[in-house]
C-alpha cells in the first residue's frame, strides 16, 4: 500500500531489484529497526503482539494486556478511545435465536444495526445477516436474491428470509480450522480470535451458511461511527487477512442485552434467549411453533430457528 | 423499535388488569383542563417530572396460567390529544355510527366494517378503552382491548413470540404495546422503503436469479423446457 508506482517507473532495473530485496528483507528481519516498520506502534507493543497466545490458553494477566493493546492500536488507527473488554460467559445460558419468517418484511433495518454495532468495514463491504427475497412458495436458496432493492417492501409475492451465522452446535467451521482460531463458547456462540486467526479461509468452504467473511482490506471505518463498546471475541477493530462472523453481539448479549439485529427489527420478527431457561421466550416459540432450521440434514446443529404463523 | 429507549419513562404500575376509573380526576388532567391548551407543554414537563422517580412495576397478567411478568411500556404519552376528556367532558355522547370529520377524521381500516369507534373506545368516559364487555380499561393497557378479538396473538405476544420486546434479553421484561407498532384505526404494517442494498464485490456482476429461474413443484414440464 505504501508502495508507489510512480517512482518506480524512473527507476533502473538494478534500483528496482534493490527495493524488491530490501522490501523482503523488511519483511522477514525487521524486528528491531525504525518504528515505521510497527505502524506506528511501539516495540514492546509489536513483540508482545507476535508472542500473543490463543486467546484460551492466556492467563489473565496475559489477557488484560492483550486488552489494553487492543486499545492502544484502536487509538493510533482510529482516534478513539475504545473500551475492551473480555465479558465471559454466564453460567446455565446458551442463546438460541428465532425469526418469524411471516413477520419479516425484508427492511434491512438489521442489517446496518449490525454493521454499526460490530464495526464492520465499511469499504470492505463485509455484512453479516443477508436477507434473502424468493418467490412465494419458492424455497430454493440458489433462486434467492438478496440485492433486491424495489421502491417498498414487501414486494408482492416475494417472501423474505434473514441469515446470519446460525451458531451451530455441532460447527464445521471449528472443525476446519486447522490453528483452533475458532471455537463454540460454553454459551453456545462460536468465536474467533482474531489475533490468532491464519487466513486460511478453510471455515469458510466448511460453512454451509456463507456466514464466514474474510478481510481482504483493513476495514475502514469512520472515527464518528466506531463502537467503542467492544469485546475481545466480538465486535473489536479487526486487522486485514482474517475471517470474522456474527457472534450474536457477544459484548451486548452477555450483559443481558439484545442483539443489535433484534433491537432494531421494527416488526418484531426476532426472538432472542436462553436455550436453557424454560420460561424464555425463544422456548416458547420452540415450544409452540412450527419450527424449522436451514439445511437441517447436513447435521450442524443450528441454534438458530425459522418458523411461521 | 429504536424510539424505545429513550422514550420509556418509569412510572406507577398502571398496568394490572384491575381498572381505575377514578384515574380520570387524576390532578395533571384537572391542571391541564384548567389552564387550556397554552399551558398544555408546561403540565407536560411537570407530568414527567413526576413520571420518572417511579417505577415501572412488571405485572402479571393473570388470564394465562404460567404467564411470565410483564412491564408495559406506557402509550398515554405519546398521544396527541389524551385526556380526550378535555373536551369530550362537555360533550354530549353520540352513539350513531357515522364518518367523522373535524378532530377525528380517521379512516377506519380495521375489522372489514364490522367495528365502529364504540367497539373500543368508552362511550360514557372518553379517557378510557373499553372491552367487549363495555369495561373500561385505560389507554396504556390497549392490549386487554386487543386481546378480546386477536386472542392467539395477545397470548403469542405475551408470551414472546409475537411484538417487541424492550432492550433486553435478561431482568425485567418490558413489552411494547400493541398500539406502539400497529395503528389500531389501521392495524396492517404499511410497505416501505428497504435500507441500501449490499455492495456487489468489485469485479462481480450482479445477476438475478429469480428473475431467469423459475421452478415451482406446480410449475409443468414445457414451462421449463421453454427456459
Amino acid at each position: 500500500m505504501s508502495n508507489d508506482g510512480s517512482s518506480g517507473e524512473g527507476g533502473s532495473n538494478f534500483d528496482k531489484a534493490r527495493r524488491n530485496f530490501l522490501r523482503g528483507v523488511g519483511v522477514g528481519a525487521a524486528a528491531a529497526v525504525a518504528t515505521p516498520a510497527w505502524g506506528g506502534e511501539t516495540f514492546q507493543d509489536a513483540f508482545a503482539d507476535f508472542f500473543q497466545k490463543d486467546y484460551r490458553r492466556m492467563s489473565a494477566e496475559e489477557i488484560e494486556a492483550a486488552l489494553e493493546r487492543i486499545e492502544r492500536r484502536a487509538k493510533r488507527r482510529y482516534d478513539v478511545e475504545i473500551e475492551c473488554e473480555n465479558t465471559p460467559p454466564q453460567q446455565g445460558v446458551v442463546f438460541g435465536y428465532a425469526i418469524n419468517i411471516s413477520r419479516c418484511k425484508g427492511y434491512r433495518d438489521c442489517v446496518h444495526a449490525c454493521v454499526k454495532e460490530n464495526n464492520l468495514g465499511r469499504d470492505s463491504q463485509i455484512q453479516y445477516i443477508r436477507v434473502l427475497q424468493m418467490d412465494q412458495g419458492d424455497f430454493n436458496l440458489e433462486h434467492s436474491d438478496h440485492y433486491y432493492d424495489p421502491e417498498t417492501v414487501p414486494v408482492e409475492g416475494k417472501h423474505y428470509l434473514p441469515v446470519q451465522c446460525m451458531q451451530c452446535d455441532d460447527p464445521p467451521c471449528v472443525k476446519a480450522c486447522p490453528v483452533e482460531a475458532t471455537w463454540m463458547e460454553p454459551d453456545g456462540i462460536v468465536v474467533v480470535d482474531y489475533d490468532w486467526c491464519i487466513g486460511c479461509r478453510y471455515c469458510m468452504a466448511a460453512c454451509p451458511y456463507w456466514a464466514r467473511h474474510f478481510n481482504w482490506t483493513d476495514p475502514e471505518i469512520p472515527a464518528e461511527e466506531i463502537n467503542t463498546d467492544t469485546h475481545y471475541l466480538g465486535n473489536r477493530p479487526r486487522p486485514r487477512g482474517v475471517v470474522e462472523k456474527c457472534h450474536f453481539c457477544i459484548q451486548r448479549t452477555r450483559k443481558g442485552r439484545q442483539p443489535a439485529c433484534m433491537e432494531a427489527c421494527p416488526t418484531g420478527a426476532r426472538i432472542f434467549g436462553n436455550l436453557l431457561d424454560p420460561d424464555s421466550e425463544i422456548r416458547y416459540v420452540l415450544a409452540n411453533k412450527q419450527v424449522f432450521r436451514l439445511k437441517e440434514d447436513l447435521g450442524t446443529e443450528p441454534k438458530f430457528w425459522y418458523f411461521s404463523d | 423499535m429504536s424510539r424505545g429507549r429513550n422514550k420509556i419513562r418509569r412510572r406507577s404500575g398502571e398496568h394490572s388488569q384491575t381498572v381505575r376509573p377514578d384515574r380520570a380526576n387524576r390532578p395533571s388532567s384537572v391542571l391541564l383542563t384548567s389552564l387550556g391548551g397554552l399551558l398544555f407543554g408546561l403540565g407536560l414537563l411537570i407530568a414527567n417530572a413526576q413520571e420518572v422517580t417511579d417505577e415501572l412495576k412488571p405485572l402479571r397478567f393473570e388470564g394465562y396460567p404460567n404467564a411470565r411478568e410483564a412491564a408495559i411500556v406506557p402509550r398515554k404519552d405519546d398521544l396527541f390529544f389524551y385526556p380526550c376528556n378535555q373536551c369530550h367532558a362537555s360533550m354530549e355522547a353520540n352513539p350513531e355510527i357515522r364518518q367523522l370529520n373535524a378532530m377525528h377524521s380517521v379512516e377506519l381500516d380495521h375489522g372489514l366494517g364490522r367495528i365502529w369507534c364504540t367497539s373500543c373506545h368508552n362511550l360514557e368516559n372518553r379517557n378510557y378503552l373499553s372491552t367487549l364487555l363495555d369495561e373500561p380499561v385505560d389507554f396504556d393497557q390497549a392490549y386487554l382491548v386487543c386481546g378480546g378479538c386477536h386472542a392467539n396473538r395477545h397470548k403469542d405476544w405475551l408470551f414472546g413470540a409475537h411484538g417487541k420486546r424492550v432492550e433486553n434479553w435478561q431482568g425485567v421484561r418490558t413489552l411494547y404495546n400493541c398500539t406502539h407498532c400497529h395503528d389500531p384505526h389501521s392495524p396492517a404494517i404499511k410497505a416501505r422503503a428497504p435500507k441500501a442494498a449490499p455492495p456487489v464485490r468489485a469485479g462481480l456482476k450482479l445477476e438475478r436469479a429469480t428473475e431467469h429461474v423459475k421452478s415451482r413443484v406446480w410449475d409443468s414440464e414445457e414451462e421449463h423446457e421453454e427456459q
